[in-house]
C-alpha cells in the first residue's frame, strides 16, 4: 500500500542520490586535478554551485514532507538525515572548490610541492571515504558507514604527521602554504564523510553514533 | 398520453386514494363528536354538573344532574393513580434497568398481554377477589380493577421512556462511582421524567373511560361519595344507565354525561400533545404514540 | 476524602518503593461472552504522567481502559482475568467495592455526556452529591476549583445555572472533565475525548490534559497518533488485543522496536 508520503520520499531520495554522485565527481575532479597538476577550477566551481542549488531543493522537499505528513519513526529519521547529508555533500563541493582554487593560484609558481607524498596518501584516503559514503548511502549500509571511522582515523594521522613536519620546517619555506591549505581541506572533507556515515547509520538502525 | 403524463396521473391517483382513506378513517370520530356535542351541549349547566340525579320527573320539576358521577370519576382517577402509577413505574424501571434476563422477558410478555386484556374479565375477577371478600361494592374495588388496566400501560410506557435515555448518561453516572439504584433514581428517571408523565397521563385518560370493570365493582349510585364501603357513581356508568333508561329526560342527561366524559378524555390527550409539542425534546413526541 | 474510601486508598506497605507506579496490569485478559478482547496485557501506568493507548479500531483500547475502573464488568456477559493494581492493591479482589474504585479512577467519554436535566453547577457537583461524599453549601468552592482546573471557569462563571447541555461541544467535554475532577480522583481515564470535537476545542483539551498531569495520572485512548505524540509521556500500542510495544513516547515515535509498531505509526497499515 503506497502512502502519500512515499511519493515524496522517493523524490527526496532521488535528489539526494543525484547529489551524492555529483559530490563525488566534484571531489574526484578537484583531487585528480591537484595530483596531476591540472587547473580544473572552472569545472569544479560549476559543480560546486550546482551542489548548492541541490541542497536548497533537498531542504525544500524535506520541509514540505514534514509540513504535509508529520512523519514519524523511520520516515522522520530518513528526512532528518537526508537534510544533514545534503549539507555534508554541499560541503564536499565547497572544499573541493577550495582545493582547486588554491591549486590554481599557487601551482603556476610551483608552490604546491611540499610533502607531496603525504598529500598523495591523504588525497587517496579522502577520495576513498567519499566514494565509501556514497556507496553506503546507496545501499543503506550501516556497517559500511561505520567503517568510515577507521579511514577517517588514518586521514587524521596523516594530517597530524603533516603538521609535525610543518612544525620542523624552516620558517622561510614559501611553498608550504598551498599544501597546508589543501591538506586542511582534505581533512575537512574526510570529517564530513564521517558525518554522512553517522547519518546513514542512524537511518539504518535508529541509533545515534559518534564516528568522528 | 405520454409516459410522463401517465406517471403524474398514477401519482395523483395514489395520493387521492390515500387522502380518501384518511377521510373515511376520520369521519367516525368527527361524526361521534358532532353527535355528542349536538345532543349533550344543551344539557350543560352548573346545576347539571353539580347536582345529584333526580328521578325522572314531570316537566317543570328540577332535573338534577350528574354531580356524583363526575365526583366518582375524579375519585377513581386519584385512587387508581395512587395505586397504579407507583407500581407501574417501578415495574417499568425493573424491565428497563434490570431487564436483561429471561425473567424480564417473560414479565414483558405477560405485561403486553395484560394491556389488551378484556376489561370485563378484569371486572368480574376483582368482583370475586375484592367485592365478595369485603362484602360490599366499593370505590377501592373500582380503583383496583382500573389499576389492573393502568399498570401494564404505565409499565410499558415507563420502560420505553427509560430506554430512550441514552446509555451514555448511565455510564457517566456509574463512572463517577454513583451506585446503581441512585443512578436510576437521581439521573435516569429525571431525564426520562417528561416521558413518564406523558405515559401516565395517557394511561389515565384511557381508564377514565372504562365502563366494564366498574359495573361489578362500584355498581353505580344516585348519591355522592358515601364512604369506601358503599357503591359509587362514575361517568361511564352514569352514561350507560341513563342512555338505556326508558325516560327521555334521562337519555338526554346521558348525552350530557357523554359530552363531559369526552371533554375529560380529550383535554387530557390534547393537553399532553400541546405540552409535548412545546418542549424540544422529541422523546415525548415519540412516546405519545405508545398508548395501548 | 472521607469514610470507607480511606481504607481503600492506603497503599500496601511493601510498595513505597514503587510509588511512581500508580497502576499496573498483570496478565490482564478480557472477554465479551466467548470473544476474547484482551490477551495478557501487562504494563505500568506511572504516577503523574500521561499514558496514551493507541492501536487500530477494535484492538481493545477501550476495553483495556474500562478494566482499569471496573466498567468493563457492567456489560452483560463480560468477564476478565488477571490483576489490576492501584497503588499496589488488586482492584478486582473479592472484598473490593467497585463503586469505590470508580471514585478514585474517574472517566471521561468520547461523546460529551453532561447530565441534561442538571445545570452546569449541578453537573459538576453531581458526583459529590450522588455519592454522598459531600453535602450542603461547601460545594461552591469545589465546583469553582474543578471548573478552574478544567479551564472552563472563566467561560461559564456567570451562567452556572444554565443547563449543562446549553454550551458548545468542547465546553461540554471540559464540563465532563470538571465533573470527574470534582471527586478528586487519583487517575483520570479518557476514552478518545477529542474524537467528537473540532480542532480548536481539541487543542484546548490537549493543553488541559498536559496541565492535569501535575495533580493526576492520566490515561488517554486515542486513534490519533499525532495527538498521542503531542500529549503523552508514555505510549502503549495494542493490536488485536495484545500489547505489542510500550515505552516512552519519544522513543516509540522516533525509533520503535517492533516492526508492527513501525508499520502502524507510519501509516503503512490500519
Amino acid at each position: 500500500m503506497s502512502r502519500l508520503l512515499d511519493t515524496g520520499l522517493e523524490q527526496l531520495t532521488a535528489i539526494v542520490s543525484k547529489m551524492g554522485d555529483a559530490a563525488e565527481k566534484t571531489v574526484r575532479t578537484a583531487i585528480t586535478g591537484f595530483m596531476e597538476g591540472r587547473d580544473v577550477n572552472e569545472e569544479v566551481q560549476e559543480l560546486s554551485d550546482m551542489l548548492v542549488t541541490m541542497t536548497v531543493s533537498v531542504e525544500d522537499k524535506a520541509f514540505e514532507l514534514i509540513v504535509k505528513y508529520q512523519p514519524v519513526a523511520s520516515d522522520l529519521r530518513i528526512i532528518n538525515s537526508y537534510m544533514k547529508i545534503a549539507y555534508d555533500f554541499e560541503r564536499y563541493g565547497r572544499y573541493a572548490w577550495d582545493i582547486s582554487l588554491t591549486h590554481q593560484k599557487f601551482a603556476p609558481s610551483k608552490k604546491c610541492v611540499y610533502q607531496l607524498d603525504l598529500m598523495e596518501k591523504m588525497a587517496e584516503k579522502t577520495l576513498q571515504m567519499v566514494s565509501g559514503s556514497i556507496e553506503a548511502l546507496r545501499d543503506n549500509d550501516g556497517e559500511m558507514a561505520k567503517s568510515l571511522a577507521e579511514t577517517e582515523n588514518e586521514v587524521d594521522k596523516i594530517y597530524s604527521s603533516y603538521l609535525d613536519k610543518l612544525a620542523d620546517a624552516p620558517p622561510s619555506a614559501s611553498n608550504i602554504i598551498c599544501n597546508l591549505l589543501v591538506a586542511r581541506y582534505l581533512e575537512r572533507i574526510a570529517d564530513h564523510a564521517t558525518y554522512v556515515g553517522e547519518a546513514i547509520y542512524y537511518i539504518a538502525t535508529g541509533e545515534k553514533v559518534i564516528l568522528r | 398520453m405520454t409516459s410522463y403524463t401517465y406517471r403524474k396521473f398514477k401519482n395523483r391517483l395514489f395520493f387521492v386514494l390515500c387522502l380518501g382513506c384518511v377521510i373515511i378513517a376520520v369521519v367516525p370520530l368527527v361524526s361521534i363528536l358532532f353527535e355528542v356535542i349536538a345532543r349533550g351541549a344543551p344539557q350543560l349547566s352548573l346545576q347539571f354538573l353539580t347536582q345529584p340525579p333526580q328521578p325522572p320527573s314531570l316537566p317543570g320539576q328540577p332535573a338534577g344532574g350528574i354531580g356524583p358521577a363526575i365526583q366518582g370519576t375524579l375519585i377513581l382517577i386519584v385512587l387508581t393513580s395512587l395505586i397504579g402509577i407507583p407500581i407501574g413505574v417501578m415495574s417499568g424501571v425493573f424491565l428497563a434497568e434490570y431487564g436483561n434476563n429471561k425473567y424480564a422477558a417473560v414479565t414483558r410478555t405477560i405485561n403486553d398481554v395484560l394491556t389488551e386484556f378484556p376489561s370485563i374479565v378484569v371486572g368480574i375477577t376483582v368482583f370475586l377477589a375484592v367485592v365478595l371478600s369485603l362484602g360490599h361494592f366499593s370505590p377501592i374495588a373500582g380503583a383496583v380493577a382500573l389499576s389492573f388496566i393502568l399498570i401494564p400501560i404505565v409499565a410499558r410506557t415507563t420502560e420505553e421512556s427509560l430506554k430512550l435515555v441514552p446509555n451514555s448518561t448511565r455510564e457517566a453516572s456509574l463512572a463517577l462511582g454513583v451506585r446503581r439504584w441512585r443512578t436510576i433514581v437521581s439521573v435516569v428517571l429525571p431525564e426520562a421524567g417528561s416521558g413518564l408523565v406523558t405515559g401516565s397521563l395517557l394511561a389515565v385518560a384511557r381508564i377514565a373511560g372504562e365502563t366494564a370493570p366498574l359495573i361489578m365493582t362500584i355498581l353505580g349510585s344516585q348519591y355522592f361519595f358515601q364512604g369506601f364501603n358503599q357503591p359509587m357513581d362514575a361517568l361511564p356508568l352514569r352514561i350507560w344507565r341513563d342512555v338505556t333508561s326508558p325516560y327521555p329526560s334521562q337519555i338526554a342527561q346521558g348525552w350530557g354525561a357523554a359530552l363531559v366524559l369526552i371533554l375529560v378524555v380529550l383535554s387530557l390527550n390534547i393537553g399532553v400533545r400541546v405540552a409535548t409539542a412545546r418542549r424540544s425534546n422529541g422523546a415525548h413526541a415519540r412516546l405519545g404514540e405508545i398508548r395501548k | 476524602m472521607i469514610g470507607d474510601a480511606d481504607i481503600e486508598k492506603t497503599p500496601a506497605a511493601s510498595d513505597s518503593a514503587l510509588s511512581s507506579e500508580k497502576m499496573q496490569t498483570i496478565g490482564l485478559s478480557a472477554w465479551f461472552g466467548e470473544k476474547r478482547a484482551l490477551k495478557n496485557i501487562s504494563l505500568t501506568i506511572k504516577t503523574n504522567s500521561v499514558t496514551a493507548i493507541i492501536g487500530p479500531s477494535g484492538c481493545g483500547k477501550s476495553t483495556f481502559v474500562r478494566c482499569l475502573n471496573r466498567m468493563h464488568e457492567l456489560v452483560p456477559g463480560a468477564r476478565m482475568s488477571g490483576r489490576v493494581l492501584l497503588d499496589g492493591r488488586d482492584i478486582y479482589k473479592r472484598d473490593v467495592d467497585p463503586v469505590l474504585i470508580r471514585r478514585r479512577v474517574g472517566m471521561v467519554f468520547q461523546k460529551p455526556n453532561p447530565f441534561p436535566t442538571m445545570s452546569i453547577y449541578d453537573n459538576v457537583a453531581a458526583g459529590l452529591r450522588l455519592t454522598g461524599v459531600k453535602r450542603g453549601k461547601s460545594l461552591d468552592d469545589i465546583v469553582r476549583q474543578s471548573l478552574e482546573q478544567a479551564t472552563l471557569w472563566d467561560e461559564v462563571k456567570d451562567d452556572l445555572k444554565k443547563p449543562g447541555t446549553s454550551i458548545s461541544g468542547g465546553q461540554q467535554q471540559r464540563l465532563c472533565i470538571a465533573r470527574a475532577i470534582a471527586l478528586q480522583p487519583e487517575v483520570i481515564l479518557m476514552d478518545e475525548p477529542c474524537s467528537a470535537l473540532d480542532p480548536t476545542a481539541t487543542a484546548k483539551i490537549e493543553e488541559l490534559i498536559v496541565s492535569l498531569k501535575q495533580n493526576y495520572t492520566v490515561v488517554i485512548v486515542t486513534h490519533n497518533m499525532q495527538q498521542a505524540a503531542r500529549v503523552s509521556d508514555f505510549t502503549a500500542f495494542l493490536y488485536l488485543g495484545e500489547l505489542i510495544e510500550y515505552g516512552s513516547t519519544k522513543d516509540m515515535f522516533e525509533n520503535p522496536t517492533s516492526e508492527i509498531t513501525e508499520k502502524y505509526i507510519t501509516g503503512k497499515f490500519g
